[in-house]
């Protein structure tokens, strides 16, 4: 078993979560929130409430006067200054505090996209990346809200393949601009922004260079196209942005040239951890429904709460929003121990990027809770959960495009064993000497056999094998397909499954460890990581069976698979029992424990 | 001009209230300052716009100081806590409130025109009574020029238009204003502004004239009846004999 405690602890870089221990003390809960940031959820979450929510239909109805109006209304309200520095009229606040109002804003579905696609996408390249100048030109009134932002990277020909955009920049012969043509695509408060962050190939002569640059809404040549008619997060505005050879100062041009794959996919990170609590809002929000809804609807003369199959659903989302909120406010206070003590907004972004991994996972599995929540919330709602005069319908049709946005959940699969493989091959974490201890280990007769009974032993005895199972597929796929492996994009797929599930359930445990260390009642939260940890496992299983099946045969297929056995062992809990008792809390408390 | 606003914090409107041993336990409630108080506050910000020379005032538990950083957030510039849980009737309140105002002479008071918990409309009165000042009741609408004042406040037939001289308590009623969201800069601010803190006993009280013997939850039951809507007619007729014949209420 890994016991030692290893240099990891201090060692605070992406990625080391695969290969060492966290103890539960020095884990980010909200449990740990401070009153600023509870503070600032909370004038949030009354704003959405009162300002949105009874606009709802209003605004879904394509209302983008009223729907600017109110994103005026944030901005007096000081809610885009949380990630802008001081020194431009912001509160340069922690990114737990950001990533905590987006639960506040998911509940309103598509306004959460539409002040994310100003607040996050639209303003943050200008905050990392803008020179002195271009912040000085237009930071303060987008932190006012008084300009509001988009962030354009898709094309009607490229998506997951940004880089592939075909929108060109022209420079100038005396550099002073830039002639920019081309047609974005899918563009977040398209129709409403007054400036975009556009992403281009800019024309040098040593060939294209991807770039990024500020274009203003009024500069000329530059139009929206028609408010695209959507699945789901109809309240927010969608269209193409249409640039006919708009001539831009070269001072609106972000850092440099060539530096749009740097500003693209640094952004995306900070969207990707911020959806991980989009995921946690929405789903809180359809529990609580669907909890109210369970206890005042009855059938065969009962509310349907009391009934098993609604209470086992309950449950299940409970305890799997327990460990998306878990791991999303894991990473952002990792995130925040280095971004906190950083001197400069490079400094704090380079914080950002260390923990890129992790920001997929977060995006996966956050976005992931959200679909399976809304749509067991539409089961529990039965017939009414299918009408649009109900809520839960709403959220489902708005989850929907969480899959899809700041990266397809693909591509962040393809991403999270991919960049784990890149910093272990650069040495920046001890990744293949993991693996060749693992190896090693393997090859024993088998692990000590470890009785130690207390609460959540064994589920911190099975998130460590979990850990080493996916270093174990992993280890051998890359072996056998060396440089290749990118291609095998079914077996990248369950690695990547595996590690989010051993990070998931490691994130909820330190969780409830820490929180039976405080004292606190956590008989709910233990039940939680039980259901949580059995589940994993056994999904995990399955994944790295179907993994080494697929290119491991023979003795070599027996051993490994013996192995993966081993790795993914775990005890049989008794779920039945277990999220009976989940649900009872769930019930008792009217939705989400909090 | 200094403005005083007595401040309470009382369950939330959603919060789930529950009975222990007899008495109203708000532990775990969600709580929040008073409406009606709020129409103070923001009243007080639209005279003092840049919120000089307000100041909160509240007798209460320690969990007040919420409600209590809400209305500083809101602007007031500082905050008196008087604090105590104990049951304090209207009267021994206004006691202890009276003595504040003969601290800090302020012109104006504002007082919630009807508590949200209890819906007691006494507190107003009272505090005037133990003052020997006028009151204006039910405020809907306010003007100060000088130390005049205009006031229209609601009577039972209609509204009222009064003239009167400061100092003055006056207790508010909804349509007064529409109160302002605290911003987020502001609610950062409002961390470090003062809250001067005191006791019962440095106000010579030592306790209230009132003994609360038990409380108890009303207890509403749902009827979960649900209305078919296809035939807009029946369900309207259906409707009306539900809340005519069975509910009684029309």
């Amino acid at each position: 078993m890994i016991a030692e405690r290893p240099e990891s602890v201090t060692s605070k870089k992406g990625g080391m979560f695969l290969i060492s221990q966290t103890p539960p003390d020095q884990t980010h809960t909200p449990e740990d929130f401070s009153s600023d940031v509870k503070d600032i959820y909370q004038a949030v979450d009354e704003f959405v409430k009162t300002r949105v929510m009874p606009n709802m239909e209003t605004l879904e109805a394509h209302d983008n006067a009223l729907l600017k109006q109110i994103l005026h209304e944030c901005g007096d309200q000081g809610f885009f200054q949380v990630e802008v520095p001081e020194a431009y009229g912001g509160l340069d606040m922690s990114k737990t505090t950001a990533t905590y109002v987006g639960e506040a804003l998911a509940q309103a579905g598509g306004f959460a996209v539409a002040f994310g696609a100003h607040a996050s996408i639209g303003m943050l390249p200008l905050v990392y990346f803008g020179s002195d100048a271009l912040k000085a030109k237009y930071l303060e009134a987008m932190a006012a809200g008084k300009l509001i932002g988009a962030y354009c990277l898709s094309e009607p020909g490229s998506g997951s393949d940004a880089q592939a955009a075909k929108t060109r920049a022209v420079p100038s012969e005396d550099g002073s601009s830039y002639t920019i043509s081309g047609t974005k695509m899918w563009i977040s408060n398209g129709g409403i922004a007054d400036i975009y962050t556009v992403f281009c190939q800019v024309m040098t002569p040593q060939g294209t260079k991807f770039s990024a640059f500020l274009i203003e809404r009024n500069f000329p040549g530059v139009s929206t196209g028609k408010e695209e008619h959507k699945l789901g997060i109809k309240l927010s505005s969608t269209t193409q942005l249409i640039l006919e050879d708009v001539v831009v100062p070269s001072e609106n041009l972000l850092g440099e040239v060539g530096w749009g794959a740097k500003i693209a996919f640094n952004i995306l990170n900070i969207g990707r951890y911020k959806l991980g609590s989009g995921g946690v809002g929405g789903s809180k929000a359809v529990l609580n429904a669907s909890t109210k809804y369970a206890k005042e609807r009855t059938s065969f003369g009962q509310p349907i709460a009391n009934f098993g199959a609604i209470q086992e659903k309950l449950a299940e989302m409970c305890l799997e929003i327990y460990a998306a909120e878990s791991l999303t406010y894991r990473v952002t206070g990792m995130i925040d121990e280095i971004a906190d003590h950083a001197k400069s907004a490079s400094e704090k972004l380079k914080a950002i990027e260390t923990y890129r991994v992790e920001a997929s996972i977060v995006k996966v599995y956050g976005t992931e809770v959200l679909a399976y929540c809304t749509d067991q919330a539409v089961q529990v709602f039965g017939g009414y959960g299918f009408s649009e005069e109900y809520p839960v319908a709403r959220a489902y049709r708005d989850a929907r495009i969480n899959r899809i946005f700041e990266g397809t959940n693909e591509i962040n699969r393809m991403i999270i064993p991919g960049e784990l493989l890149k910093m272990g091959m650069k040495g920046e974490i001890p990744l293949m000497q993991a693996a060749q201890k693992l190896q090693a280990e393997m090859l024993e007769p088998s692990f000590s056999d470890d009785t130690d009974d207390a609460p959540l032993a064994a589920e911190t005895r099975v998130v460590e094998g979990l850990k080493k199972a996916a270093l174990q597929v992993a280890g051998l796929a890359a072996l056998k397909f060396s440089n290749k492996l990118g291609e095998q994009q079914e077996i990248l797929a369950r690695v990547a499954d595996i590690i989010i599930s051993s990070f998931a359930g490691e994130s909820a445990l330190l969780r409830t460890q820490k929180m039976m260390a405080s004292g606190k009642n956590a008989d709910t939260q233990i039940a939680m990581t039980q259901v949580l940890v059995h589940d994993l496992a056994e999904k995990c299983a399955v994944w790295g069976r179907e993994a080494l099946s697929s290119f491991t045969e023979g003795d070599d297929l027996r051993l490994n698979l013996a192995a993966m056995k081993r790795l993914t062992k775990h005890d049989s809990v008794n779920v039945v029992a277990l999220r009976r008792q989940i649900a009872a809390a769930v019930i008792e408390a009217d939705g989400y424990l909090n | 001009m200094k403005i005083l606003c007595l401040i309470r914090q009382v369950p939330d409107a959603e919060a789930r209230v529950k009975a222990k041993n007899g008495l109203v336990d708000l532990e775990g409630a969600t709580l929040a300052l008073d409406g009606m108080d709020e129409y103070g506050v923001e009243q007080a910000l639209r005279i003092n716009t840049d919120g000089a020379n307000t100041v909160a005032v509240a007798l209460g538990g320690a969990r007040f100081e919420d409600a209590i950083r809400r209305a500083l957030a809101m602007g007031l510039e500082r905050a008196i806590h008087v604090e105590s849980s104990e049951h304090l009737d209207v009267v021994t309140q206004a006691k202890i409130l009276a003595k504040i105002v003969q601290e800090e002479q302020p012109d104006l008071v504002f007082c919630g025109g009807q508590h949200a918990d209890s819906d007691s409309q006494a507190l107003g009165a009272a505090l005037a009574e133990a003052l020997n000042w006028n009151q204006i009741t039910w405020t809907t609408a306010l003007e100060i020029e000088n130390s005049s004042v205009k006031a229209t406040h609601d009577v039972d037939d209609g509204k009222e238009q009064l003239e009167l001289e400061l100092p003055l308590v006056i207790t508010t009623q909804q349509g007064l204003n529409e109160p302002r969201y605290p911003t987020l800069p502001n609610i950062m601010k409002a961390k470090k502004k003062e809250i001067r803190k005191a006791s019962l006993a440095d106000y010579g009280v030592a306790g209230g004239k009132v003994r609360v013997v038990k409380q108890e939850i009303q207890d509403k039951q749902r009827l979960n009846k649900l209305i078919d809507g296809k035939d807009p007619t029946a369900a309207a007729e259906e409707l009306i004999k539900l809340l005519h014949v069975e509910a009684k209420v029309i």
